[in-house]
This record gives structure tokens, sequence and C-alpha cells, in this order.
């Protein structure tokens, strides 16, 4: 059923106007010939040339998919543990407190999480001697942490969406729970685990405030590189960094959207089939 | 049969206790502790030390003066305002724009559908530094944006409110746009969600029993959205009302949001009590609204 | 044999404050087709699970072939279960689905396995279907891997979950009879549970009543639907006309009894328990009731006015108002032909017959 409405579709239109432009403009604003951000020079590559040449965003990004790499895994295990808890176990001591622990972290704001994060490590320096120094360690930590309750929201929500009948058989047919999580729940709620994965390797390699109060010197995301050139204001070879991020993230997103698609439709097309099917 | 007595330990009680220990005590040694240290230290009291807070010593062991200050100092109370003002702005400005985005969403056909929800989520994937610093380019004197502004103001009002540019960047003004343009999906997917779920046949049983299209919407549409709408508002008002990039980048640094106080003072002041006093009013401050939507949310389930 | 197979004995469970079995003792013989029947709530689901090992008893024991299951874990029992859902695993093939259980027999070798897949494929005619998914099966389809998965392990004991409620009314027929079949052949003692009476009657060789936790009757099909135990199982199984009497005398015909609402003295069945001057309450059949224009010859009969008639086909169901009640009667239409094919009309005055082994004494 599709019921048009002028005003409707002309929201719609404005909507994404609204959401696009912005990206549009710096996308076309990095291929701009003049110094002068803002001003349009004629068409050029320069930016993009400078941009590769540059060491300092090259380290920038390696750290940063270092630390996207190792804290968005270790968050995805630790996550996928705590959502299947939720969504199975209903009844043990300290429940309450745990899905408390694993909400607060969403709601709370970033500079708290960050403040907190490097008291902390500051403090546990001076009584247990560790971390000793802050940086990759500490960051990957803190990513690990505020990344592995957005995977826990996605898995315990897919887990509540699965038949738990499924489990139980195998169960029945002879496995123990933990030959049935690894032969079963993981396979049946894997693409889950895949979304939850590449949301907090994106959130990690995003994160600017937490980063940045744990943080040490010489480590240098490329968020954190990036809030540094920003805060001055505006350059062309900001423009040109940005582009490239979000058309591969862009790109990324399409693709992984459209096979997804397909993949939904074939399995709908198949499903219409072997019902037709004569027993 | 397997009858190892640790086996069998293992299999009944010890895989269950591993799953729900291990995130567990991640979560209570990088998540509580820290928390709950921001806490004690929000009445302890500042000192040139290294780290700069003492806690305990003589009496009085607890040190309120940094609370008090909360809610007596003029800096502090008007950052709180400013927050709460901008989060809520931006919330009604993202239902505003996104509401009728969703329902449109979910009238289009199926293949558009899948397109233009892609199209809503695709930002978020990005990074969110970088969609600020979009506006930045788009606000500054000299870009084409503001000299589309400049020209249809100067255009449209009498010669002397003329002006050179459109006063945008570094504006209270410029936060909350720039929120609103960075939420807008939080908005617009939740109410997607709760708008897609509505059983097309109630609204053709309202015309067929004599509403109009738009007596259709605010008798049958909108009361069944309401879930979709607080939830968007809470998804939107949270995060806005603890922003610091935004306001740092494009806001005006005369009128700071709270998070800046908090940053503030933790870093350039070195009043770590004081900062962390500032932190737990925030956290108050937006659980009340948490609560009330729980409270919301248990009464919803229990009337169904 | 002196010792049951399964013997369920004094089972009860509860939840919080919800009692959801009571005290349930049943025997239950090898070879046995055992159905477990009852509405929505009634416990046998929960029953069920306490034999697969799901849920441990609140209180009594459950014996399978002389072992007592108490702290045995669903992965250790051999009891298999066949879920309502199915409960098929979306990522495995149906082959691998079947071949899934049988990994954990360690004393079969590959090619054993193998085999005994093959034959499972064979047992329910899927060995076509072996490379296919779950979703690319039919219902009906999906049953027998469910069905083949829980039989590959050679259990003792299998449990079916609705085994029919999710096929529609033309394939359940059909898969009834091949469940029977493939009971007979596997020799596996077979526990249904199932709300639906037609599907019990059909599938069991014995079948116990549940309400509220507890079993009303327990007995072969013939005897619960011809001689419930009490009103409940009574109305529950098929449909039944019931009347409150009074006993008078008891004869060698069998019982006087005293029914007001059929407007005087009528002959039943013998009960032993039934003593006279008891309250009781009669029970017909409507099928059992003969719809006749002129008054039949003895036995017990009352003249009533046809109310209402409804045609379906290979018999049609009368209301007939008698004396102090409406009652309902099956007559089979024997005859082809139009309206005056019929026995009776609306309006008609009609004589409502039946014999004394028809009519049910319940003394509860």
């Amino acid at each position: 059923m599709t019921r048009r409405s002028t005003f409707l579709i002309t929201m719609l239109c404005f909507g994404f106007a609204f959401l696009y432009i912005p990206i549009l403009s710096m996308i076309v604003y990095s291929f701009n010939g003049s110094r002068l951000a803002t001003v349009w020079g004629g068409f050029s590559t320069k930016w993009y040339v400078s941009l590769f040449q540059n060491q300092q965003v090259w380290d920038a990004l390696i750290l940063s998919l270092q630390i996207a790499l190792i804290s968005a895994s270790i968050a995805t295990i630790l996550g996928t543990m705590a959502g299947i808890t939720l969504a199975r176990f209903t009844k043990f001591r300290g429940r309450t407190l745990f899905s408390g622990l694993v909400i607060a972290p969403l709601v709370m704001p970033e500079v708290i999480t960050g403040i907190s994060m490097l008291v902390f490590f500051i403090l546990m320096a001076d009584w247990v001697g560790w971390p000793g120094s802050r940086g990759f360690t500490t960051i990957t930590l803190a990513h690990i942490t505020f990344c592995m309750v957005f995977v826990t929201t996605i898995v315990q929500a897919r887990m509540l969406q699965a038949d738990r009948a499924i489990e139980e058989a195998a169960m029945d047919l002879g496995s123990r729970p933990w030959q049935v999580m690894f032969d079963v729940t993981l396979p049946v709620i894997f693409p889950a685990i895949l979304s939850g994965w590449l949301l907090a390797f994106t959130i990690s390699l995003d994160d600017v405030v937490i980063s940045s109060f744990v943080t040490g010197p010489g480590n240098t995301t490329l968020p954190l590189l990036v809030w540094s050139k920003v805060k001055l204001g505006v350059t062309p070879d900001i423009n040109a960094l940005a582009t490239l991020m979000v058309v591969t993230v862009g790109l990324g997103v399409l693709a992984a959207g459209i096979i997804l698609t397909r993949a939904e439709s074939r399995r709908l097309r198949e499903e219409r089939l072997a019902f037709r099917a004569n027993d | 049969m397997d009858k190892h007595p640790l086996r069998r330990w293992f299999d009944l009680k010890g895989w269950r206790a591993l799953l729900i220990g291990v995130p567990y005590l991640w979560l209570i040694l990088f998540f509580l502790l820290p928390f709950l240290i921001v806490v004690v230290m929000s009445v302890a009291t500042n000192t040139p030390t290294a780290p700069p807070f003492s806690i305990g010593g003589e009496h009085p062991w607890v040190n309120l003066g940094p609370f008090s200050r909360v809610f007596t100092d003029s800096l502090y109370l008007r950052a709180f305002m400013t927050s709460v003002l901008n989060a809520a702005l931006t919330a009604m400005l993202c239902l505003l724009i996104g509401y009728p985005m969703a329902l449109a969403l979910t009238r289009v056909s199926r293949g558009w559908r899948t397109i233009l929800l892609m199209l809503v989520i695709l930002p978020f994937w990005t990074s969110f530094l970088l969609r600020v610093y979009a506006w930045m380019g788009l606000m500054g004197k000299n870009s084409w944006f503001n000299g589309l502004l400049t020209d249809s103001w100067n255009f449209l009002v009498p010669l002397d409110w003329a002006v050179k540019s459109v006063p945008l960047m570094n504006t209270n003004f410029a936060v909350v746009l720039v929120m609103v343009y960075t939420y807008l999906p939080f908005m617009i997917l939740p109410l997607y969600a709760s708008l897609e779920r509505l059983d097309p046949t109630l609204d053709e049983a309202a015309m067929d029993l004599g509403s109009r299209p738009h007596q259709v919407f605010w008798d049958v549409t909108l009361p069944q959205s309401i879930p979709g709408i607080v939830a968007g508002g809470m998804l939107v008002f949270i995060p806005a009302a603890g922003e610091l990039v935004i306001p740092t980048l494009v806001g005006n640094a005369s009128q700071p949001m709270i998070g800046k106080i908090i940053q503030d003072e933790f870093g350039q002041a070195r009043d770590w009590p004081m900062a962390s006093a500032v932190a737990v009013a925030l956290l108050v401050l937006m659980v009340i609204p948490t609560m009330l939507y729980s409270h919301y949310q248990a009464r919803a389930e229990g009337s169904k | 044999m002196s010792e049951p197979f399964l013997r369920i004995d004094r089972v009860s469970k509860h939840f919080g404050t919800f009692q959801a079995v009571q005290d349930v003792t049943l025997d239950i013989a090898k070879g046995e087709i055992f159905g477990l029947l009852g509405g929505s709530g009634c416990g046998k689901t929960t029953l069920l699970r306490m034999l697969a090992g799901f849920e441990e008893p609140t209180a009594g024991r459950i014996f399978l072939d002389g072992r007592d299951m108490a702290g045995v874990p669903p992965w250790e029992r051999p009891v298999h279960m066949m879920f309502q859902s199915y409960a098929l695993f979306p990522h495995m093939t149906v082959e691998k689905n079947i071949a899934y259980g049988l990994k954990h027999e360690r004393a079969l070798t590959r090619t054993q396995r193998a085999d005994r897949v093959a034959e499972m494929l064979d047992l329910v005619q899927l060995t076509a279907f072996a490379g296919r998914k779950p979703h690319q099966i039919s219902g009906g389809q999906r049953q027998r891997v469910a069905l083949a998965r829980a039989l590959a392990r050679q259990p003792k004991l299998l449990l079916l979950d609705e085994p029919l409620a999710a096929l529609d009314k033309k394939l359940r027929e059909h898969t009834q009879f091949e469940l029977m079949s493939i009971q007979e052949r596997t020799g596996v003692t077979f526990i249904v549970v199932t709300h639906d009476q037609e599907e019990a009657m059909t599938l069991s060789d014995r079948i116990a009543v549940m309400d509220r936790g507890q079993v009303m009757q327990v007995g072969t099909p013939t005897e619960i639907y011809e001689f419930p135990a009490s009103r409940f199982v009574a109305g529950f199984i098929g449909s039944v006309n019931s009347f409150d009497a009074t006993v008078l005398s008891r004869s060698a015909d069998g019982l006087r009894l005293d029914v007001p609402a059929l407007g005087g003295e009528v002959t039943a069945r013998d009960v032993p328990a039934a003593v006279p001057g008891q309250g009781v309450t009669l029970a017909i059949r409507p099928e059992k009731l003969r719809i006749t224009k002129d008054r039949p010859e003895g036995g017990n009969a009352v003249a009533g006015q046809v109310k209402d008639l409804a045609y379906f086909g290979k018999d049609s169901l009368y209301r007939i108002a008698l004396p102090g009640a409406l009652v309902q009667a099956h007559a089979v239409n024997a005859r082809r032909g139009d309206e005056g094919a019929r026995v009776a009309d609306w309006d008609d005055t009609v004589w409502v017959a039946f014999d004394p082994s028809a009519a049910i004494v319940l003394v509860d």
C-alpha cells in the first residue's frame, strides 16, 4: 500500500538534503585548488597528493586501525558473552546490577566516561604500578569497555528473538551447554555478532573524547589528529581526508546493505518455493 | 557417560559461571570502579598534589563545597540551563523534521524503503567528528552556503539591516543546528520502527468511519506512535545534554555547555573534585528522564 | 513385566505459587504410544519437559527402564524430543541435522554414522532432500526431519510435543498414519502431547486426560470416549448432552433414574458406585440419540420439537426441545435427496430415543 502525500514527500526530500548537502559540499571542496578552504579556486587533486605524503596521517591511521581491530574483537567476545547471559539466564545473583552496568555506558556522557577512566588509570598506576604509561593499552582498554555494551545490546536483542527450542533440541540430542553454544547458538546469531563487531570497530575508529582523555604522549589516533587540526578551523587537506573516510565507509555500508538485501530476498524466494512444493 | 566430577561440574555450573563472570568482572573493574572513584572524588578536597585531591584526613571527612558551588555559582547553573535547553530544543527539532520523514518512509514502495533507510543509517556509520566538520565548512563566513543565506537575508529585509555575512559560526544556534543534524537518525529510526508496526487497516477503518486523512493522523497514527516519539526523544536528549565536541567546535565560548565545564575544571583548572561534582550532578539530571522513561515503559507494558 | 518401562511416580512441579503439575502418577509400557491430552495450561507440556530433563520435578520421581532420572541432565538422558516448532538447526542441512545427535556417540565409526543417517532419511523419505537447508523444504518435510533427527540416536523414549499442530488439515491426517507406522517399525515408546482430541484418539494406544495439572482419567481411546469417569472428561472428549438425575432403583436392565429435564424416568447403564437416592449426572452422546417420527417400541423415548437443524453433508445436527432441556442429536443422512429426505424438519414433533447402554451415569 502506498499513499502519497505531497507534504510528506517534500519533507523527505528536505530531510535528505539536510543530511547530505554538508557532506557533498565537503567532498566538492576537497577538490578545491585554493588555499582558502571555503573559496572555490578551480579543480585540483593536490590535497589528496599532500595527504598521501603526510607520514603523520599514515601513522595515526595505522594506530587507529590497530586499536579498533583489537578492541572491537575483544569487545565482541565480552559483549556476546554478556548478551547471551542476559537473554538466557533470567535468575542469578547480581543480575540487576549487571543489566544496569550494560546500559550505563550507553547513556553516560563521554566526558564523564573519559574522566573516570583517566582517573582510574592514574590511581592504578599509583597504587599497583600499572599501567606504567598511558597510550595504546589504556586507549584499547577504554574502547573495549564502551564498545562491548553496544555488542551486548545487539546480541541480546537477537537472542530474545531466537527460538529457544533450538538450543534445547541440541541439548536433548546429547550436547553439553558449552557445545550447544558453539554448535548452535553462535552460528545462528552470527549475523548479529558480525554487525556488533562492525559497530564496535566503527565506534572505536571514530572515538575522540574518551581517547583524548586516556591517551599519552606520542599516541595520536586519527580522530585525535583530526580533532587537533579541526579545532584550528577548516583546511583543505582535512576536506580530502574526510572525503576519503566518508567515501570508504559509505561504500562499505552500501556493499554490506546490498549483500544483506540480496541474501534476504533469495531466502524468501527459496522459502516460497519450498512452501509450494508438494510433500 | 562421562562421570568425571570436574567435567560434570563444568557442564552443569562452571560454564554458566564463566559466561556470566568474565564480562561482569570486566565491567566492574573498568566501568563501575572508575565511576565510583569519580563519585568519591566529588566529596574530596582539591589539593596542589598529584593526584590533585585528598579525601578523609581531618574533620570534616567529606567536603561538600563543590556540590554547594554547583547549585549556587551562576557559571554552573547557566551551563546546566544551556545544556538542558539546547538538548530539549534539539530533540524537538529532530521530532519535527524526523516524524514526517519516518512517516513518509513507511509509505514508499518496498524497494525505495530499503534504499532510503540505508541512507538514513549511512551517516551514523561515518565519522561523527567529520560530520560536525562538514558543517564548519558550510557555516564559515566565505562559504557558498553562508553567501546564499546572506543574499536571501539582504534581499528580504530593509537596506539598514543588510549584513556582510550571517553570523553562524560560534553561536549557540550553530550548536543546536549541528546537534539536530548529527542526532536526526537517532530520532528517525525508533519513529520508523514504531510507525512501521502500525496496522494499515486501522487507518482504513478510521477513513471508512468518516475521518479525513489529517483526522486519521491525529486520532489514529500519532497516539500509537508515542512510544517511538519517547524513545527517539530520549536517544537525542541524553547525548545532546552531555555533548562536548559540537560546542567546542562551533559553539560560543562565553556560553558553554556542561560537558565543556567538566572538561575545563578537570583539565585547565585541575580541580578534580569540582569536575566530579558537576559530573555527578549531570548524571542525576540524566537519570530523571531515564527513570521517567522506564516508568512510562513499565506502565505501557503493564496496560497491555 | 513387573516393572513398567516408564514410571512417573507422584510427580509435582511448582513455579513459585503456580502448581503446573500436581501429584501425577503414570505407568507406561514399552512400545506404547501414549497420549497426554489437555487444554492449554493443563500441565502436559511441563510434564513432557520434566521427562526430557529441562525441568526438575518439585516432588516425586521418574524412573526410565528402572533408572531414577533425578539429576540426570538432558544431554545424558536416552530420551529425545520432537519440538512443537521442530527446532531444526537453521544453519545445517537436513543431513547434518539428522547426524547432529550421532556425533556424541563415540562408539560409532564414520561409516556407521553415515549408514544410520541414510537409514533415517530413507525412513522419512527425505533422501532426495538431504542437502537442503530447513528453510528450503516444506512444513511437512520439516516435521519429518525433526522426527528423523530425534530417532537417529535410537532413544528409549520419544517425546512429541504437538507433533501435528503446525501442519495444515489435509496433511495432518496423512502424517498421523505415517507417525504410527514409523512407531511400529522402530518400536520406540512414544509420548505424544496434544490438545487435539481427535489426534490423541487416532494416534494413541492409551490416553491420559489432564486438567489443571492433574490426570483426570487414563485409558484406551474407547474407554475414554465411551466410559468417561467424570463430567470433565465426558465434556472434554467429544460433545455430550448432560442432565441432572436422581437414582431411583437398581434392576436387571440397569439403573432407574428420575430425570426431570427428560420429563420422567429412564433406564441407564449400571455403575456400581451409584446408590438409590443419590444425585448423579446422566450423559448421552449426540450420535447415540435416535430421532423418529413415531414412538419407538421399548427403551427410553422422549417426545420433543425440532428447533434447529444444521446440514453437514454426511450427517445433520438437530437441536430438539425436550420437556426441560435442549438436546443435540446427530443423524446420518443415509438417503440422498432434498428436504424431503430428512428425518425431521423445523418445528416437527419427533421422538428422541436411546438405549440404556448408551446412557452414562457420572457419579462425581
